[in-house]
């Protein structure tokens, strides 16, 4: 016979998650930390490899594709491993969990940025690139000054998909031993199991809030430099 | 001005260098901390249980400092084999596998295995563990290796889990008819399911949890664990920690070592400690 459910989601229930909370909030503390970090880092390198991919010489462009095809390519949970156990021991560099967390959800995330900056590159027409040559500037001025501004514009949608995805890839943490919200609903559920369903059920709402704050944020900042005519969203 | 900032600085470095020289050895200890008594975070988020206890006294007695790591349990031997940990403490079964790659302590503990079943299943240990039964286990711990070892090979389902209470919850929801796992934690998960869940009966596997280290000791940490022990031993305190972990609530214990666990950590003594922590439990 099949036994009844075996925690019923009472009101009770929910009330003896409330004294949690705080702790739960610390662990999301740390998921935002590494949040920050990933996709500074994430950022910084993938408008690199972008203009590597676009514009640079066929060498350089290869590396860029390569670099992107690697770290698109190999799960998020390798990554982390690689990071964390491959540094140490094969270049005997001391790296903390955290910040090998960031570094391979950092990098990883940067490939995926790549991918929406070289879009957004390409995207810009070859007149602009002509008329900023034909007005003096250099290849690199050129880029820089009028190709990158408008391409990151552009990117800003496919941005916050991005952000909602590496927001939820920092739960991955735990595996390293980094102890963020996922892990302090385990020491939760591990002295009190009857709490394991409603204490799951808080940590979703708590990416919610978080995805659509961020996804909102994204948005505004969207708003204030569309030029009208050249909106991505119409 | 500049010559005097040198001066200083340098002499600042070079205090640092002799601090550094003279401090206590530290060492990092690794332990997957959800797996009460032995390991847990309170409601507060701090880290209690009997295997972290000894460890801090044995830190007091011996003279060096550690830091407790939390980790996945999986984690906890390569961490010691990449020297990320020094000691890893998290009731480890003592097996010749695991003593392939590292060392381990003398053994602090004894522990036989439990099969924990649905009240009212009606089953005994033995109708629990038959051919057909799924049965249920801790990834990478004695209890899965016991029943693939023995069981599998007559038609048992063994299935997996990554933690403990993912077992027990599965067990609850009717989708295992038992789980197998060391007789203490068996006792906490009955205990938080009253009327529901209830141990059928033991496997006496008779294993020995020890503490481990890098293989072959580098650091010279086991002498001072086993010097460390003998010493809680034979002042009693030994005794009386293992009454304090093993037995009451873990909200009460956790009250209780929120109160004492000053004593250990500052007055840096382990037997006032253990027994201030027994009498506060047993309020």
């Amino acid at each position: 016979m099949f036994p009844s459910p075996s925690f019923p989601l009472t009101a009770e229930t929910w009330l003896r998650v409330g004294p949690y909370i705080p702790v739960l909030l610390r662990g999301l503390g740390v998921n935002i930390q590494i949040l920050l970090g990933l996709i500074a880092l994430g950022f910084v390198v993938g408008i690199l490899i972008a203009l590597l991919e676009v514009y640079a010489p066929r060498p350089l462009a290869f590396v860029g594709s390569a670099y992107a095809w690697f770290f698109r390519g190999v799960p998020e949970i390798v990554l982390l491993f690689l990071f964390y156990f491959g540094l140490s021991r094969t270049f005997n560099i001391p790296v903390s969990p955290f910040l090998a967390a960031v570094l391979a959800l950092g990098l990883r995330s940067s490939a995926y940025q790549a991918q929406i900056f070289r879009g957004a590159l390409l995207s810009i027409p070859h007149g602009q690139m002509m008329a900023a040559r034909a007005l003096g500037l250099g290849p690199v001025r050129a880029i820089f000054h009028v190709i990158l501004p408008q391409a990151l514009r552009l990117s800003l949608a496919g941005w916050s998909n991005e952000f909602s995805s590496v927001l939820k890839d920092t739960t991955l943490a735990w595996g390293i031993g980094v102890v963020e919200v996922m892990r302090q609903a385990a020491y939760i559920r591990g002295r009190d199991f009857p709490l394991t369903l409603p204490i799951y059920l808080t940590v979703a709402f708590m990416f919610l809030v978080l995805t659509y704050a961020g996804n909102w944020a994204i948005g505004a900042v969207e708003k204030r430099l569309r030029v009208p005519g050249l909106e991505t969203r119409r | 001005m500049r010559k005097a900032l040198v001066l200083v600085t340098a002499a600042v470095l070079g205090l640092g260098l002799v601090a550094v020289g003279q401090r206590a050895p530290k060492y990092v200890v690794g332990s997957d901390i959800n797996w009460a008594p032995f390991e847990w975070a309170s409601a507060k988020g701090q880290y209690l249980g009997f295997d972290l206890d000894v460890m801090r006294a044995i830190a007091v007695l011996e003279g060096f400092e550690i830091e407790i790591v939390d980790m996945p349990f999986d984690s906890i031997i390569p961490a010691v084999v990449a020297g990320k940990v020094d000691i890893g403490a998290s009731g480890f079964t003592i097996t010749a596998e695991r003593g392939e790659v590292v060392t381990f302590s003398q053994p602090y503990w004894k522990s036989d295995q439990a099969v924990v079943v649905r009240v009212g299943s009606g089953l005994t240990k033995e109708k629990a563990l038959e051919a057909g039964r799924k049965v249920g286990a801790q990834r990478g711990t004695t209890g899965a290796l016991w029943i693939e070892d023995n069981l599998v090979p007559q038609g048992v389902v063994l299935v997996e889990y990554e933690t403990y209470p993912e077992a027990v919850l599965d067990l609850l929801a009717g989708r295992l008819d038992a789980v197998v796992q060391d007789v203490d934690p068996s006792k906490m998960a009955v205990a938080q399911y009253p009327g529901k869940l209830e141990i059928a009966g033991l496997i006496e596997t008779g294993e020995e949890f020890g503490f481990l280290v890098a293989l072959g000791d580098p650091k010279g940490i086991l002498p001072k664990i086993h010097a460390g022990i003998a010493k809680l031993k034979e002042s009693g305190a030994w005794d009386l920690l293992i009454e304090a972990y093993f037995g009451p609530s873990l909200a009460k214990i956790e009250a209780a070592w929120e109160k004492c666990i000053s004593i250990l950590l500052g007055e840096k003594n382990p037997l006032k400690y253990a027994q201030a922590l027994l009498a506060e439990v047993k309020k």
